[in-house]
């Protein structure tokens, strides 16, 4: 009897790795975390008590395709904000390599490109681990369900860098006004496109 | 430096929605890089983007520019100094294809440029007048950091060639042509594969320009991770090569086809007098190359598939406009005196295996197996020759693999003695640093290994296909001889000064033995950043730290003799 039960064990352990193994990344869920905020004060999710959602964007200064993008951050937030899914941008990159990165730099940028949402300092990118955020800007897409934040959306925050004219698919947009009616996003994944994040060792 | 290569499937699925972009539109003009002249030259290495076809941009990277680099023209004879910045948010290197150079200045897999460094080579050039290339060199990154950009060229002028009647007016009558090919996935980016599904002429898609009706100087690099081009043209027209990679031809060699392996230059005039108006193709006619030459091989799925295998296409369309003011209007007949060396010149016969390693598997590998050069994969921490100065050696490359790959060597030009015993073609009689080994042959080539003697820093020979070189398809030597340590390491901080402490624009080191130099300088700064990487600084004059942020920095110094390292902090204000 007890020798049977090892290849039973096993085999209930190799189909849950096989299980596990093929659940999909973006139900993937995320831990309450707290960052400083460019006016020097601590964020967390329990600042939005009514939230539903977050769009959660890992960005950065030096990047020139992140550059694109804060006009568009600045329009998706004051849009979705007031339907109860703020933005939340990060800055996770390494400030070693790149000073333009540092707080301080941080703090002059948000104020130059007005930005109107929460610019916040992953300096110990342990934020960024936990997402698995791979690009600057990569787009997540956060969701409550059942007490429990879910990601929903992971990638690119829409199809054209450079000329936001020309864009066909806001995929941000796209996911979070599905979420707001009740469905899922058509579209649940793409790639980040932009710098990597150098995660230091 | 470690990565994670992609998956196979990752792989598959690219290439499945990998669209073909070369056959879809119109013609875009051909991009001229711009020229850097002089002896000094500042290279930035930077991430970015560009709008290579309709829709998203694609992230790139560059040097100085969006995607490639400026093109170096550097002087036989001159002290050149490059000012390189690594403004890539990881490490690289860059090397100087082809140039005869101290180790340490190289550029290769041991001259690692940190994230946000600045690293100042310098050397005489003693190159003849040719096309070279600068590119990346770190190991096991070299093929993805190549398909993003990186990359130049270069090219030497010397006083032979300049009394040559040659077409030299710069993007006019003497135009480069970079090689390659990319794959873009359905977000419009490149994805690291070794054959693109899309030709690329200086990182132009469908290229095309136009070429005055008189005699044009193409300049012709491949820059390939992998293809070999069979090159020609649409009216099957003959063609001159002047150059091997390393100089000028003892005179014009007229062909129709040319075959091009990644790595390799060549130089080419041809006539188009009398033919205002016309159009041709230049094409690559791969339908006829081997299954065992990159470019020839017709997989139909998996990692190694692509559009353009086994296939002819058109890599710039050329449209013939109006002569220029002083055209040249015939090929000479002679170019120079090539004095070669001879297989009598040599003192040593060094033999090099290359091979389909049967288990030897690299921790990055693609393919089945790696191809492997002595037997073994490479290893970053193993020399696997050592060159005494001064010695004239032919190398016997012998190849047992099913694949023909192109042998790179760095610090020399050499001539090629025989290909599976025969002599080499005409347009190969001359000086090269990159030899294409076909599957199952052997090579035999002679170089004599000059100057520059270092027992730390190694020079490399590698397969020139990046994603081979990658996967370990690579060896080093040492040029030994009186500059190897003799002295026993004496480790003594006074022996170095370094003053004005605190400074403000400029930092002096001095030696209090007269026996020492410095070998290399590094400054880190207290977070641990490498602020500077200096090789063999000229310190006369101090080193420029200006722009530093003020605070306490650490500097390095690496005496020549007994490397030595000394390390003193100074302060900046």
């Amino acid at each position: 009897m007890k020798n049977n039960r090892t290849p039973l064990a096993l085999l209930i352990f190799v189909a849950a790795v096989f299980w596990l193994s093929f659940l999909p990344e973006n139900e993937k869920t995320i831990q309450e975390f707290k960052l400083k905020n460019v006016d020097g004060k601590y964020i967390s999710f329990k600042n939005y008590p009514q939230a539903k959602g977050f769009i959660i964007v890992f960005t950065c200064n030096h990047c020139p395709f992140a550059k694109l993008y804060p006009e568009r951050l600045n329009a998706l937030n004051s849009k979705y904000k007031k339907l109860g899914v703020p933005l939340l941008a990060i800055s996770s990159t390494d400030t070693i390599t790149y000073e333009e990165d540092s707080f301080l730099n941080m703090a002059i940028k948000a104020k130059r490109e007005k930005f109107n949402f929460p610019y916040l300092f992953d300096g110990l990118q342990t934020v960024a681990k936990q997402f698995a955020a791979q690009k600057t800007p990569h787009a997540y897409v956060l969701w409550k369900v059942g007490g429990k934040w879910v990601i929903k959306y992971s990638g690119a925050i829409d199809d054209n860098g450079a000329e936001p004219d020309k864009v066909e698919n806001p995929y941000v947009a796209r996911a979070v006004d599905a979420l707001l009616a009740g469905k899922d996003a058509a579209v649940k994944e793409t790639k980040s496109i932009g710098c990597q994040i150098y995660f230091r060792k | 430096m470690k990565r994670t290569r992609l998956h196979l499937l990752l792989l598959i699925s690219c290439w499945f929605c990998s669209c073909n972009e070369a056959h879809t539109q119109s013609y875009n003009k051909l991009w001229i890089p711009d020229t850097l002249a002089g002896t000094n030259f500042n290279l930035t290495i930077k991430d970015t983007f560009a709008q290579l076809t309709p829709g998203n941009q694609t992230i790139t990277a560059g040097i100085n520019n969006k995607f490639w680099g400026p093109t170096l023209i550097f002087k036989k004879g001159d002290v050149v100094h490059l000012n390189v910045k690594n403004k890539l948010n990881e490490a690289t290197t860059l090397h100087w294809h082809g140039f005869h150079l101290p180790a340490v200045m190289d550029g290769g897999p041991h001259q690692v440029i940190p994230a946000g460094t600045l690293w100042q080579p310098y050397w005489k050039v003693t190159n003849n007048a040719a096309t070279y290339w600068y590119h990346p060199h770190l190991h096991e990154m070299t093929e993805e950091h190549i398909t993003k950009g990186i990359g130049g060229l270069i090219i030497v002028r010397d006083e032979e060639e300049s009394a040559l009647p040659l077409p030299r007016k710069y993007g006019v009558d003497d135009i480069p042509l970079v090689l390659t090919d990319r794959s873009f996935n359905s977000q419009k980016q490149f994805t690291t594969v070794p054959y693109g599904d899309s030709m690329m002429v200086n990182g132009t898609l469908r290229a095309q320009t136009s070429v005055p009706a008189q005699v044009v100087r193409l300049r012709v690099l491949n820059a390939a991770i992998e293809r070999s081009f069979n090159i020609g043209f649409s009216d099957n027209r003959n063609f001159y090569i002047i150059t091997s990679d390393g100089g000028l031809l003892n005179a014009p060699v007229s062909v129709n086809r040319y075959l091009l392996h990644a790595g390799e230059r060549v130089e080419i005039l041809v006539d188009f007098k009398g033919q205002s108006g016309q159009s041709f193709d230049l094409k690559a006619y791969n339908s006829t190359l081997a299954n065992a030459i990159a470019g020839g091989e017709n997989f139909p799925g998996g990692p190694f598939a692509n559009y353009l295998g086994k296939k002819d296409f058109t890599m710039v369309h050329l449209n013939v406009s109006a002569q220029t003011s002083n055209p040249i209007t015939s090929i000479p007949t002679t170019l120079k005196n090539n004095v070669l060396l001879k297989a009598a010149d040599a003192n040593l016969t060094r033999i090099i295996t290359m091979s389909d390693s049967t288990g030897v598997r690299s921790p990055t590998i693609l393919g089945p197996n790696a191809f492997i050069l002595n037997h073994k994969l490479f290893d970053i921490n193993y020399n696997n020759n050592n060159v005494p100065v001064g010695n004239t050696e032919i190398w016997e490359i012998r190849s047992t693999s099913g694949f023909g790959h192109p042998f790179h060597i760095h610090d020399v030009e050499f001539n090629i003695l025989s290909i599976n015993g025969a002599a080499p073609p005409a347009a190969q009689a001359g000086w090269k640093d990159v030899v294409f080994v076909p599957s199952r042959q052997t090579v035999r080539f002679i170089a004599k290994f000059e100057d520059y003697a270092d027992a730390l820093h190694p020079f490399m020979y590698h397969c020139h296909i990046s994603l081979h070189e990658d996967e370990g398809m690579m060896g080093q030597f040492v040029v030994t001889g009186s500059t190897t340590p003799t002295l026993e390491p004496i480790k003594n901080e006074s022996n170095i000064v370094v003053y004005p402490n605190p400074a403000n624009d400029r930092v002096f080191v001095s030696f209090s033995d007269r026996n020492m130099e410095a070998y290399y300088v590094r400054i880190v700064n207290m977070l641990g950043k490498t602020m500077y990487m200096l090789p063999r600084p000229q310190l006369s004059e101090g080193i420029e730290i200006g722009h530093f942020a003020p605070g306490v920095y650490l500097i390095q110094v690496t005496d020549e003799k007994t490397k030595t390292v000394f390390t003193k902090k100074f302060t900046k204000e």
